[in-house]
């Protein structure tokens, strides 16, 4: 039974609350552009004036990287690990079996509200800035443009599945530290979000090629810089669908243990 | 007709032993050995429509374990529920739509909106229309005066103001069942008394079915006429509380203050229960004998310097039901 009713007001209220936190939008904003300053002026002191680097020129590297913050915002901006991990720990997700809607959908609707809030306030104002003043390269067919979104969509579905699949682990585990440092350390090198797949040295780029984490970053911002291009990106989005059906139904699992273990014994 | 039935149930809950020290947490990985702790072991009862029913307990005796099955979040190990026709653990999510819960030592509303946006969600979440939400906020603002912190965070609410925001919100979706674990914890006396009228209000009202735990006797006193009462998950009691209050009703303390003397009290049909110094607690059957016949007889032997005749309260009968169990009592004096 999906009352879509319910799952929009989810949204809409996140969306709401996020209007009244615009504090932490704010500071989000500024360790975004930080973080873009930082990785940008990396990859300049790298290419050290070449015009290119393993077959990738400066410019749609420099693309790369601010294509790459930009989806960090986006993905940033929807319930963090550790709120999920402090949402479990207090027994707030628990009580919530106790209300007639689905859990992980309801949170996933509430992501959608702070992050649709984001886009448009701060994220798309700050890039399309940037855009215009910066040396980048954007794509120049709609197709690609269509295609990037698509694949950010998905990446996006893609993250927050593993995101609360971690989160959710915290109904089994006394320690998480371990946790969180697996899920921060794929989240920034496996999925290509500062260093793009082509530089990784081969057997940790066969490793992260296996993995689901490069369909968050590294296949949306490669379809923009036109470094996947053509019929690879049909299969770049395929492996993506794949990676989304596989997480989500991982998710699912974890989530109908967890829910088990709290009607069992008592969270 | 019963509108809640409990039969036989029963919660166990395992619980992981935790061994100390590097070599216990190598062995618990191997293998693991679990405590059973027997939170609820065989309790049954029936409630009606519009009963209001007290479930009192000691600490640890197992209520919140009974009312988180009665709402489907904990899978009883043995027994039977029914709570409107469903079996809550087998269709929680219908279940939700009959019952409205108020744990009152956690919210359930969401911490970071301002008040009245949970309730709004609450609207779309049980799908209530806009007249009866309006209907039902008005009836709310009006008697918890909810209209005070609508707008602030739950966060930032006072325990008393939480907790009206928690009953409101929990009747938003007008269920016919409520169940409240205590609802009036850590409030001040005006705000217990404004929540027992609100609650005594609804239940005469909307004819709303009520089960209520609490550690407070006036509570109980002033809104049930039924309680049941139970004690290391088993039901000890479960009737009138009149009953209950005619039963133990009879018995009277008496509590002398004696000047220093060697002799030992000895008392024909009185029994000391309590001394501390030079006092003595004193317990009677008025029906048997009356005060001052104790009295007379004590100063034969000692001179009293003070004294006092307490009636029994509910709080002190329950305690020693907790303590002696039901039917034990039921002889209150032996001679
Ligand atoms: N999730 C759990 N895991 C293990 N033991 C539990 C769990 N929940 C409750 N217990 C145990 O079950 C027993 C009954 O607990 P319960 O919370 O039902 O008591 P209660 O009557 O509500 O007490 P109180 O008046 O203190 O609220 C207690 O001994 C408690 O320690
Ligand atoms: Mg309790």
């Amino acid at each position: 039974m999906f009352n879509y009713r319910v799952y929009w007001t989810f949204a809409k209220k996140s969306f709401l609350r996020s209007a009244v936190y615009r504090f932490d939008v704010w500071s989000r904003l500024g360790s975004n552009i930080i973080f873009l300053l930082m990785w940008g002026s990396i990859w300049t002191a790298l290419y050290a004036g070449k015009e290119e680097a393993g077959g990738v020129s400066f410019e749609a590297m420099l693309t790369y990287i601010v294509v790459s913050q930009f989806l960090t915002g986006v993905n940033g901006a929807g319930t963090p690990l550790w709120e999920i991990q402090e949402k479990v720990r207090t027994g707030d997700i628990a009580l919530e079996l106790m209300r007639p809607f689905d859990v992980p959908l309801r949170y996933l609707f509430a992501d959608f509200g702070s992050v649709a809030f984001y886009i448009v306030t701060a994220l798309l104002p700050l890039y399309t800035v940037l855009f215009i003043f910066m040396d980048v390269a954007l794509p120049t067919d709609w197709l690609t443009w269509v295609y990037f979104i698509i694949a950010s969509v998905i990446g996006f579905l893609i993250r927050y599945c593993i995101e609360m699949s971690f989160g959710l682990l915290t109904f089994f585990l006394v320690e998480t530290g371990g946790i969180e440092d697996i899920f921060y350390f794929a989240m920034s090198l496996l999925s290509g979000s500062v260093i793009p797949l082509w530089f990784f040295p081969d057997w940790l780029a066969t490793i992260a090629i296996y993995l689901p984490f490069q369909g968050i970053y590294y296949i949306p911002n490669s379809i923009f810089i036109g470094e996947i291009a053509g019929l690879e990106i049909l299969t770049s989005i395929g492996i993506q669908l794949f990676w989304v059906v596989v997480t989500y139904l991982v998710l699912r699992l974890i989530w109908s243990r967890a829910s088990k273990k709290v009607i069992v014994q008592g969270g | 007709m019963p509108i809640i039935e409990v039969e036989h149930l029963m919660k166990d809950f395992k619980i992981a032993k935790r061994e100390t020290g590097f070599a216990g947490a190598l062995k618990s990985l191997v293998k693991r050995e679990f405590i059973t702790k027997e939170a609820v072991k065989d309790i049954s009862f029936t409630i009606n429509e519009g009963e209001m029913v007290g479930y009192i307990g000691p600490n640890g005796a197992g209520k919140s374990t009974t009312i988180k099955m009665l709402t489907g979040i904990l899978v009883p190990s043995g027994g039977h529920v029914r709570v409107n026709g469903i079996v809550p653990y087998e269709d929680r999510q219908e279940n939700a739509k009959n019952i409205g819960v108020v744990f009152g030592q956690r919210t359930q509303l969401w911490w970071d909106l301002p008040t009245i946006e949970s309730f709004e969600l609450l609207k779309e979440i049980y799908q209530v229309s806009n007249e009866r939400y309006k209907e039902n906020m008005a009836t709310f603002i009006d008697i918890l005066g909810l209209d005070e912190f609508l707008n602030t965070p739950v966060r930032q609410l006072s325990l008393g103001q939480r907790m009206r925001a928690d009953i409101a919100a929990s009747l938003l979706h007008d269920p016919p069942i409520l169940f409240l674990d205590e609802p009036t914890i850590g409030l001040d006396v005006v705000a217990k008394e404004r929540m027992r009228t609100f609650i005594k209000e609804i239940n005469k009202e909307r004819n709303i079915t009520v089960i209520l735990t609490t550690h407070d006797m006036e509570d109980i006193e002033q809104l049930c006429e039924r309680m049941v009462l139970i004690d290391h998950g088993q039901k000890v009691y479960d009737g009138e509380i009149s009953v209950v209050k005619n039963r133990f009703g009879k018995i009277r303390t008496l509590v002398v203050d004696l000047e220093e003397s060697k002799r030992t009290l000895q008392l024909m049909n009185g029994e000391v229960f309590k001394e501390e110094a030079n006092r003595y607690w004193i317990r009677f059957n008025r029906e048997e004998v009356s005060a001052s016949e104790i009295i007379n007889q004590i100063t034969k032997t000692h001179n009293i310097k003070d004294l006092t005749v307490e009636e029994p309260e509910i709080e002190s009968i329950i305690s020693r039901i907790y303590q002696e169990g039901f039917e034990e009592i039921s002889e209150p004096v032996r001679n």
